[in-house]
């Protein structure tokens, strides 16, 4: 398969206050998302994740390591051309409306006026701000920001699609559309890239999954790989005069003599369910081995130290 | 070029959704309108009046028009994080910064225009009430060297801006633009220190200085003789000239700006 990103021991430190402090954000991050797979950059807050991904846009300069998109470095205009990205919280010019920032961001690809109105009306409808289009973006909510920010992702027709936590900030019924947004996009022959700290949101859409802890890399591959398959235990749940009563087998128990012990003593079997490792188990799992272990440090920037860098 | 046009023409509407932008703009028509009874007191020197504090006028609200938006130009996409859907777009860092500066030109050349035809509006009522010739091309060049000093001071605002807060940042613009407006008095000064070394050094200090007093020369000695607005004043050669100077300041001052702006990270 063609690797449309490629990401080679990004590593990135800052120089944080008035001492100059170094602090390493990332640290040996490798990893490569192929062509038209959904890839899921999943860490917990202040892992490295958004870091990476500017690293990846051209944002901020890798302290080590390189990136390429389409086999070219990040920062070449046509690589650009071919990528549409969505960053954390996105902010806009509140003076413009929907409309207007859809046609300023049209414009900086070379679309034509009319292509650009057109695209820019087809894409206010499809992130559901139909009504809003016209409206000056100081009014728009959260919710409404993150949905003009994924359009202005996609003015382009990107074949690359960078999101960092496009979830932020909408509702339940807002997150399942932007989960079927990706997998549209996915269905158009459009690759995805996004980071997040919703597992939920890997679990259901992506093909791939990349766990960045504390700005290292701890394990990347499809889900069912990274997976124990292992059974971790048995959840046995019995009903006796209306009460539940839930039981846990170790791995090795004998669920049949179990079933027939409750049975036996007169309660209902309401539900067996073997448990292997979830998202979430492995999640924790990495996190804590990753405090264990120590490793690039848990950085969240704010404030005049985001100005210092390496 | 589509790509820099795009990015000034959204610097020019952010400046004119600026409610900030209008109230001084307002304050300076007034100010134009006002000089025409200021000039009553004034027997026989009306138009002399008019044109003096018009022309004063345009220069401080131009300057402090250009101080004001300009000092923020850059300072507030890093703020408000505006940048980070901006530069992933297919466009270079230092076409940003000159889009930026480009459009803040444009919105300052509109400012300065309707201030203009105010101010020739003021003064042919005054040569209508009051009597007395009134030279609308002498007018008209010294506008046009008050631009040439506003495009400068924008270009350094800007250049600060992509380093420094909007506070140190204008207090930087405003120092400079009052030193810029006495070099030939500082030029005096340094000629009389006695030490060389020293002296060399003050030298080259004040060069890196725009030298703004060729903006505003009415009064004073241009090619052996005293000019001025009210009389026998610097011909277009000497717009040009000092256009040309200001042209290469300012893009001395633009280009520094996108050598910064070109290597900071965006966090």
């Amino acid at each position: 398969m063609t690797a449309i990103v490629e990401a080679e021991k990004l590593q990135k430190t800052f120089a944080l206050g008035f001492f100059r402090k170094k602090v390493r954000a990332v640290e040996d991050v490798s990893f490569t998302v192929e062509k038209n797979e959904i890839f899921g950059f999943l860490g917990p807050n202040g892992a490295g994740k958004t870091t990476t991904l500017k690293m990846l846009m051209g944002l901020i300069f890798p302290s080590r390591g390189q990136a390429r998109i389409f086999g070219r470095p990040v920062s070449e205009r046509a690589v650009k051309q071919r990528l549409g990205f969505l960053p954390e919280n996105p902010y806009f010019y509140d003076y413009l409306s929907g409309i207007e920032l859809l046609d300023l961001m049209g414009h900086l690809f070379g679309l034509r006026r009319a292509e650009r109105r057109r695209r820019a009306r087809a894409l206010i409808e499809r992130v559901g701000l139909g009504r809003a289009g016209d409206l000056a973006l100081r009014k728009y909510s959260k919710g409404m920001l993150q949905r003009l920010g994924i359009a202005q992702a996609l003015i382009n027709e990107p074949e690359l699609v960078v999101l960092d936590e496009p979830m932020s900030g909408l509702d339940p019924i807002g997150r399942k559309e932007i989960r079927d947004l990706v997998v549209e996009l996915k269905h158009e022959g459009k690759t995805v890239l996004f980071s997040t700290h919703i597992l939920s949101d890997v679990e259901l859409v992506c093909d791939r999954v990349a766990i960045v802890v504390g700005g290292r890399m701890r394990d990347v591959g499809p889900l069912k790989q990274l997976l124990s398959p292992r059974l971790i235990d048995t959840e046995l749940v019995l009903e006796k005069d209306g009460a539940l009563e839930p039981v846990r087998l170790p791995p090795d128990a004998d669920v049949d003599a179990a079933v027939k012990e409750a049975l036996a003593a007169g309660k209902k079997i309401v539900s067996v369910a073997p448990r292997k490792e979830s998202l979430e188990d492995l999640f924790v799992r990495e996190v804590d081995s990753a405090d264990v272990g120590g490793g690039a440090e848990r950085v969240k920037l704010k404030g005049r130290d985001k100005d210092k860098a390496s | 070029m589509s790509r820099i046009a795009a990015l000034a023409l959204n610097t020019f509407r952010e400046a004119v959704r600026n409610k900030v932008l209008y109230i001084l703009l307002m304050f300076a028509l007034l100010l134009l309108a006002l000089t025409y009874f200021f000039s009553q007191g004034a027997l026989h020197e009306q138009l002399r009046v008019i044109r003096d504090v018009g022309l004063v006028g345009i220069e401080v609200i131009g300057a402090l028009i250009a101080i004001f938006i300009g000092v923020n130009l850059v300072y507030k996409e890093l703020d408000r994080k505006t940048v980070f859907a901006l530069i992933p777009k297919p466009i270079h860092r230092w076409e940003f910064v000159l889009g930026k500066y480009l459009g803040m030109l444009v919105t300052l050349a509109v400012l300065m225009a309707i201030m203009a035809v105010t101010l020739f509006a003021v003064l042919w009522l005054g040569a209508q009430v009051f009597g007395g010739d009134n030279d609308n091309g002498t007018v008209l060049r010294a506008i046009l060297l008050v631009f040439g000093e506003v495009a400068v001071i924008t270009a350094v605002a800007v250049l600060f801006s992509s380093f420094s807060s909007p506070i140190l940042s204008g207090a930087l613009t405003l120092g400079i633009f009052v030193v810029g407006h006495f070099t030939p008095e500082l030029r005096e000064l340094i000629a009389k220190v006695e030490s060389t070394p020293l002296r060399v050094f003050l030298r080259g200090a004040v060069r890196l200085f725009p030298d703004l007093h060729l903006f505003y020369v009415s009064g004073s000695m241009v090619g052996g003789q005293v000019v001025s607005v009210h009389g026998s004043y610097i011909d277009w050669s000497y717009v040009a000239l000092a256009g040309g100077y200001g042209a290469l300041y300012g893009a001395c001052a633009i280009v520094l700006a996108m050598l910064i702006f070109s290597r900071r990270d965006f966090v």
